[in-house]
């Protein structure tokens, strides 16, 4: 026994590798089946967060302040192509509060609680990105106390980024949809059509072109190019009526079996600062 | 407070702001959400570790300092705590190890060291994460997307800052090497 001891370096590598595998699959683990992780690394993560705050205000201004000036140079085509939009838009304003009105009414009346495209809305800003190849993260400065729960969707200000991954007090990671991640990255979705909706589950983000992938879909008879896509509400974690992005196209894959629809995200995954929590008012089995 | 607390707090700070500093990089340069081809990494928190390893001469220190800040770097980036957490701490004590090859300190030897652990943590990760199925890229794709534009981008930027880099942190360890 006293010879099996004796090498002190051979026994402090083995330890070391025990303790590095056990340390990954648990917090992969927890990650990935438990609601929170344990209390110490979610308060961890807060005061490193609230710190963090301090160094990211300054920059999201200069962010901020970076993208205006960008803006300015295309204003003046953007204003002239607005300009005709604009009565469209009031008129589309007006129609949507009376419909909306109607809608409340008659869920009323029929006694309806919650539909699939209730929801609420928590803001939040941006506090860094995960500087890692594998793990797309943002972390946002709200968390359970905003009543944040794991898998809510998050939107930017024109389209969904991604999904909520992990929740602390005061902070959360959000796993954006450009992600590679099988478990996580996919999205109940449907195409808008004109006499007839499709649906499909976006599960693939395409890195070379940026786009993202819609699979499963039932038929790609009616779909073209330029249609609007949006989720669908079903498997009950994401409301009904997120704006995904537009129809790019279709491909068949590498055995002719399924359809696989392109789609360009609405999202400009670039220049933003704050981020929209959605919450769903109805709570499929989590 | 003496002297020598301060400047342990002095170099706390530091990696500190160079630990955030990471993440901002990211959000607000390198935030090539659309077209995720190439990933750059900045990795300002190891410059700030390799140049402190360099100097600090108490091994226990830098394996106390390694296994915090991996610790923090994990839980708060990675969401998985095993990966800087055991690669920061081996890579600072390999440095200190192999210290004896060190005859002086320039600038060429620094920018080696700092690419020879870059190299090291981010080919170890990749590793890990690969054990671990938490991604499905190639070799190939690693070294040609990840590994050489991260390398690239972070030697140049250590070029650019090692002049204050330099000096600020042999100021923070100066103390110990005069009570010597």
């Amino acid at each position: 026994m006293q010879k099996f001891f004796s090498n002190k370096k051979l026994i402090i590598l083995m330890i070391l590798i025990i303790v590095t595998f056990g340390l990954l699959a648990v917090t992969v683990n927890i990650r990935d089946k438990k609601s929170t992780p344990p209390v110490v690394q979610q308060v961890g993560n807060d005061v490193v967060s609230v710190v963090g705050g301090v160094f990211a205000y300054p920059t999201n201004a200069v962010k901020n302040a970076t993208s205006e000036f960008s803006d300015l140079y295309n204003t003046y085509s953007e204003n002239k192509r607005l300009k005709t939009r604009i009565g469209e838009l009031a008129q589309n304003q007006a129609k949507l509060e009376v419909v909306q009105d109607e809608n409340k009414k008659l869920k009323q009346e029929l006694k309806l609680n919650g539909t699939l495209t209730d929801y609420s809305t928590v803001n939040a800003s941006v506090l860094s990105r995960s500087p890692s190849s594998w793990q797309n993260y943002l972390t946002i400065n709200r968390g359970q106390t905003s009543g944040i729960k794991k898998n809510m969707p998050v939107m930017s200000g024109k389209g969904l980024i991604g999904r909520i991954i992990e929740v602390d007090k005061v902070s959360s990671k959000v796993e954006l949809i450009s992600t590679n991640n099988e478990l996580n990255d996919k999205f109940a979705a449907e195409i808008l059509g004109d006499n007839k909706n499709v649906t499909g589950v976006v599960s693939r983000y395409d890195s070379s072109t940026g786009d993202l992938v819609m699979e499963n879909v039932n038929s790609t008879k009616d779909i073209k190019k330029g249609q609007s896509v949006i989720t669908s509400g079903l498997g009950g974690l994401t409301p009904r009526g997120l704006y995904i992005g537009k129809v790019y196209g279709i491909k068949k894959d590498n055995y002719g079996m399924t359809n696989s629809v392109y789609i360009t995200p609405a999202a400009e995954l670039r220049n933003f600062t704050v981020v929209t929590v959605i919450k769903s008012s109805v709570h499929g089995e989590n | 407070m003496n002297i020598k607390r301060r400047k342990i707090f002095g170099q706390v700070l530091f990696i500190l702001f160079a630990f955030y500093l990471d993440g901002l990089i990211k959000w607000a340069f390198l935030n090539n959400m659309n077209h995720e081809t190439i990933v750059i990494l900045p990795q300002i928190m190891l410059m700030a570790i390799v140049m402190l390893t360099m100097r600090i001469e108490d091994r226990r220190q830098l394996i106390i300092y390694g296994i915090v800040f991996g610790v923090i770097y994990d839980s708060y980036y990675y969401g998985i705590i095993g990966l800087y957490t055991i690669l920061l701490p081996l890579l600072m004590v390999g440095i200190d190890h192999f210290r004896f090859l060190l005859i002086k300190n320039n600038m060429g030897y620094d920018i080696s060291i700092y690419f020879l652990s870059l190299t090291f943590l981010q080919t170890g990760i990749y590793l890990l994460e690969k054990l671990l199925q938490q991604t499905s890229t190639d070799v190939f794709d690693f070294i040609t997307y990840t590994l050489g534009p991260t390398l690239l981008w972070n030697i140049v930027v250590f070029f650019v800052i090692y002049i204050p880099l330099a000096n600020m942190s042999a100021w923070l360890v100066k103390y110990r090497r005069d009570s010597k």
